[in-house]
């Protein structure tokens, strides 16, 4: 089988078993497809094979959702155990990028909860964290990118924020980040932050992938949140969100990222020529200024 | 024990105690909880984690759904989530346990034939994650001695299960394309059979004679070739053993062996 080894670039979308065939038969236009790696730690599967098919014309981007950064569990067989099943799924899928989140799912009861929980921003935690990415990129022998979770509580004991958890994480790993500007959004709402503070501290070196997705909005004790669902469009908020994030971090590789309630691939590629549409809408103000610029320094 | 492990086993254990009250909320100390309870912020969690292991079994066991319907289905699914929470991040290896569970389940246990619809279902979904076939070496058998001792290799997606219920056609009777004059009667008095075995992306279903069943059950058994073909002629002295080898060499049943 012949490898595509090409750097990720471009408004990709993931890659859900719905579409295989679509993707196998039809070759829709997209740069990358985005998995989500533990649906493919059995490489003999069928899903796997599907994936092998598809992989010869689409690089791959490697999205993990359970190496349970954020756990204290010392020793942890469970997350040793994801940690060594992803090893051999990226060895074997040889991916573009891999990701995970700032989160945790192992407990050091050995129980697993397939969820993105949250973790207070302490110092101790840091150092916990840090010290996972640390062993997951050693294992991994490369760079992972953190992706900011959606939250929908807060501690009492969380002195940190969210942005400078993770910008302090870069520095201090040497991971790179994934900024889900969605996620961002929903957080914001729920935490009441303001979006661009989060996105005007994020380093701009950090941030290797970003992130859209829907989210779904619900009633608890009379205060409203807002779940990220990956289920639904891009809100026009989150949009104008993302503009503002291309603006600061350049053209970075962009996923439509849709997990719940599939629809057709005509609508993720309709999300896709979205974010295309803002990619080259910033890039053509970013050229008209510097001609505007260039020109008045003449003048 | 760390404050955040300390904290992280709370958790755990507010999101595994079912119904979450002010009295029994660990994590009520260390929320903001201004706006929302702690049972409140924590029951987000809860019912996210539930819901997102309710998918998984409802890939495992898309039939069972179906019988049962979609609500009912995240009813039964909650209940056996909560007894059985995941201890691994392959969620390919949940669920093994939700046939036995359904047995025992009050409201569904006048539907005797869905344990073993749950067994096929989860046979299916292990037959596709299983190890491709070795190739059968067709030449090195036509050189073992008939002195020697034969025991066959069955493939790695092979399944074979034997229910008092006509499962099959249940199963058939509920995928997207049901073929057509499916008769189903629930009153039979013969076993069903089935072997169920991977070809390339697809896993095939076969109900097969009773003979043959325990042909392949004693070579799964670990059983030379000549217990075999006692198991198969004890209950069908007549059955023809060289069709059966070779049917089941050529399907890729059965894959290798060893002498």
């Amino acid at each position: 089988m012949v490898l595509i080894m090409q750097s990720i670039q471009g408004v990709g979308v993931s890659l859900k078993h719905q579409h295989f065939q679509e993707f196998i038969n039809h070759k829709p236009d997209v740069p990358w497809l985005e998995v989500h790696t533990e649906n493919f730690f059995s490489q003999a599967s069928t899903s796997s094979k599907y994936l092998a098919q598809i992989r010869q014309d689409y690089p791959i981007s490697a999205h993990c959702v359970g190496m349970s950064l954020g756990s204290a569990a010392i020793n942890c067989p469970v997350r040793e155990q994801h940690l060594q099943n992803i090893k051999s799924t990226v060895d074997w899928l040889q991916p573009g990028l891999i990701s995970d989140h700032l989160s945790w799912s192992a407990s050091q009861s050995g129980h697993y909860l397939p969820d993105l929980l949250p973790i207070p921003l302490t110092e101790e935690a840091f150092a916990i964290v840090a010290n996972n990415i640390k062993r997951a990129q050693d294992v991994l022998q490369r760079q992972i990118l953190i992706e900011n979770p959606s939250s929908y509580l807060t501690y009492v004991d969380s002195p940190i924020t969210e942005w400078q958890f993770l910008s302090s994480l870069a520095e201090d790993t040497g991971c790179g980040l994934l900024l889900d500007v969605n996620n961002i959004y929903v957080s914001a709402h729920n935490h009441n932050f303001d979006c661009l503070t989060y996105l005007n501290n994020i380093p701009l070196t950090a941030v290797k992938e970003i992130h859209l997705a829907g989210f779904s909005t619900e009633m608890i004790e009379g205060k409203e949140l807002y779940i990220d669902t990956h289920g639904d469009r891009v809100c026009d908020d989150v949009w104008r969100l993302y503009e503002q994030a291309i603006k600061r971090f350049g053209a970075l590789p962009t996923l439509i990222e849709w997990d719940t309630n599939i629809p057709d691939l005509a609508v993720l590629l309709d999300e896709k020529s979205k974010a295309e549409a803002i990619i080259t809408k910033v890039a053509s103000i970013e050229k008209s200024n510097l001609i505007a610029n260039t020109v008045n320094g003449q003048s | 024990m760390t404050k955040l492990a300390e904290l992280q086993t709370n958790f755990i254990r507010d999101c595994l105690s079912g119904q979450l009250t002010p009295e029994n909320t660990l994590m009520a100390n260390d929320l903001d909880t201004q706006l929302i309870s702690a049972q409140g912020l924590m029951s987000i969690y809860q019912n996210s984690a539930i819901a997102n292991i309710t998918n998984s079994l409802s890939l495992s066991y898309p039939v069972i759904e179906k019988l049962v319907g979609k609500d009912f289905f995240q009813v039964m699914c909650e209940q056996y989530i909560v007894k059985h929470w995941p201890t691994s991040g392959n969620m390919d290896d949940y669920g093994e346990s939700f046939s036995s569970f359904l047995a025992e389940f009050e409201q569904v246990r006048h539907l005797s034939y869905l344990e073993d619809v749950a067994q096929l279902e989860w046979r299916f979904h292990q037959s596709s994650l299983a190890n491709d076939n070795s190739y059968f070496d067709w030449a090195r058998l036509a050189e073992v001695a008939s002195s020697e001792t034969i025991t066959f290799l069955l493939s790695p997606s092979l399944s074979i299960m034997s229910s008092t219920m006509p499962v099959d056609k249940i199963w058939l009777m509920n995928q997207v394309n049901t073929p057509e004059n499916i008769e189903l009667s629930l009153d039979g008095d013969s076993d069903t059979f089935i072997v169920l075995f991977r070809q390339g992306l697809k896993t095939e279903m076969m109900t097969v004679v009773a003979s043959e069943f325990a042909f392949l059950q004693s070579i799964e058994n670990g059983h030379d070739f000549e217990a075999a073909i006692e198991s198969a002629q004890t209950v069908d002295a007549n059955m023809s053993i060289d069709h059966c080898l070779k049917k089941y060499i050529e399907l890729g049943v059965i894959c290798g062996f060893s002498v």
